[in-house]
């Protein structure tokens, strides 16, 4: 596309997309470093990952800050418009993929010290298939692929049926062994917040999708794998 | 494939019966030709707005609903305007009674140089549109009142309409405008000469006023089109390039060179 006729605009626009990409990188890392942290037993790992949520909360500030001021100052229309509020609902997603792998990050130390190898090995799948998803929006985002995005928003399924299957293994450890209950609710939690990655990540793939399109996704269109009761 | 809905679906309701319907409009001024073959059906009771860079055709193409092209030496305008299905671009019409049936508002300001009331009372007096001074008088309330000017001047009538502010001014002038219960209304950049307060006033009245009428307006804000108006045209070169529900064409126009233009990348 061609450029603005005031050159700032421009600018600005590939700057704020260029800062979304980089506060995604941040929230990939936050999702890999948990879940490694959390397979090693690694508290040290843990402790700095879990640190790294307020880098994430001060770049979406500053993103909310910027396109404030870019909505006053430009009044962008159409693609430009739709650039923008996509940014600024894509920075508040990836800020609650920043918390979710916080708080996943945060019970590496109560499991310190259990046995709960076998389940650490599903999850390291499932956080590997999480960052897998985020990794694929992020560049949908980046290359403007709305093709890219729907693989995205359908892959979700996937995610879910890890959850369910996880649930289900944790019920199992919790049933046989009721020491094993402090740290299931634990695991059962982590299990949670990346399933929740997995649907911020869908929900990333809709903006790009209007973004670039247009056109809005309906949720209830999506696939989905059914909850489990209990 | 999954849904996806456009947001089309929320404006439909926006669309009303046909006002104008304008056909197959070659406008040339000499052998340079202006407008290349436009065809429009504009809904009554509804905003309509034409956007569009300076020299595009969107005044020569507004002013063919009320045949101002005629007052234009080697203007030649061809083509159907048709308004509640006459043609009114033929010599059979009386382009005076059509401009009673078609109001217009220019982009700067121009009352009369006589008093407040007698601008209004101008054009219902030249078609006999009041009988009595009491009728008159009713007529030229009823008008400042829905051009939402009549707090500001009632207690001062008799002064010119040439001393008040630009922005009253231009009201006087809508007021003028719909003395004489005109259909269409017609607006040719009608805020460029006013400030932002005087501005919002004229777009709020706009608001009101297409209850009743139909409304055309040109506007050089593309902000403006986008609050005042349910439907933007948008040309480019003499040509029709896009005409489509505002939302629409402000969030995901259809066409690139509309993109371009609404997002500020030519002009």
């Amino acid at each position: 596309m061609t450029s603005h006729i005031v050159s700032a605009f421009s600018e600005e626009l590939e700057t704020l997309s260029a800062d979304i990409l980089r506060m995604g990188g941040v929230a990939e890392t936050m999702i890999n470093d948990a879940c490694r942290a959390l397979v090693a037993g690694n508290a040290i790992l843990a402790e700095e990952t879990a640190l790294r949520d307020d880098e994430v909360d001060e770049m979406e500030a500053d993103v909310e800050r910027r396109i404030m001021r870019l909505l006053a100052l430009r009044q962008p229309m159409a693609s430009d418009l739709r650039a923008v509020v996509s940014a600024l609902k894509v920075s508040s997603e990836l800020e609650r993929i920043g918390d979710l792998s916080k708080n996943i990050a945060k019970r590496v130390a109560p499991l310190d010290g259990t046995d709960v190898r076998g389940v650490l090995m599903s999850m390291e799948r499932m956080g590997r298939g999480v960052s897998h998803q985020l990794h694929l929006v992020l560049d949908s985002y980046s290359d403007a692929d709305a093709q890219l995005a729907l693989k995205v928003w359908s892959g979700d399924e996937e995610i879910d049926q890890h959850y369910n299957s996880l649930f289900r293994e944790v019920l199992t450890y919790m049933m046989q062994d009721p020491r094993m209950i402090g740290a299931g609710a634990h695991l059962m939690f982590i299990a949670k917040n990346l399933e929740r990655i997995g649907d911020h990540c869908t929900n990333i793939a809709e903006i790009v999708h209007f973004q670039v399109t247009g056109t809005y996704l309906t949720s209830s269109a999506r696939p989905k794998a059914p909850l489990l009761e209990g | 494939m999954p849904d996806t809905s456009s947001h089309s679906a929320t404006t439909a309701s926006i669309a009303t019966a046909t006002k104008v319907d304008c056909r197959n409009i070659n406008v040339f001024y000499g052998d340079k030709q202006a407008i290349f073959d436009i065809s429009m059906a504009i809904p009554g009771r509804s905003v309509t707005s034409f956007i569009g860079p300076s020299g595009c055709g969107k005044s020569t193409f507004l002013r063919c609903i009320n045949r101002m092209n005629d007052t234009i030496e080697n203007a030649r305008v061809e083509g159907q305007v048709i308004i509640e299905g006459e043609n009114v671009n033929t010599d059979a019409v009386d382009p005076v009674l059509l401009r009673s049936r078609v109001g217009m508002v220019f982009q700067k300001p121009n009352p009369f140089p006589k008093s407040i009331y007698d601008n209004v009372a101008y054009g219902p007096r030249i078609h006999g549109l009041a009988r009595t001074r009491e009728d008159m008088d009713a007529v030229v309330q009823n008008s400042l009142t829905r051009a939402g000017l009549w707090e500001e001047v009632k207690d001062r009538l008799g002064e010119p309409g040439t001393g008040l502010s630009g922005g009253q001014q231009q009201r006087l002038c809508i007021a003028r405008a719909i003395a004489v219960s005109p259909e269409i209304i017609l607006m040719d950049e009608p805020c460029s000469a006013l400030d932002p307060i005087a501005t919002a006033k004229i777009e709020e009245l706009i608001d009101e006023l297409r209850e009743r009428f139909c409304i055309v307006i040109v506007t050089h804000s593309m902000q403006q089109a986008a609050r005042v108006s349910q439907r933007t045209a948008f040309f480019h070169l003499g040509k029709l390039v896009e005409f489509g529900d505002t939302e629409q064409v402000f969030t995901n126009p259809t066409d690139d060179r509309t993109q371009d233009y609404i997002t500020g990348r030519f002009g």
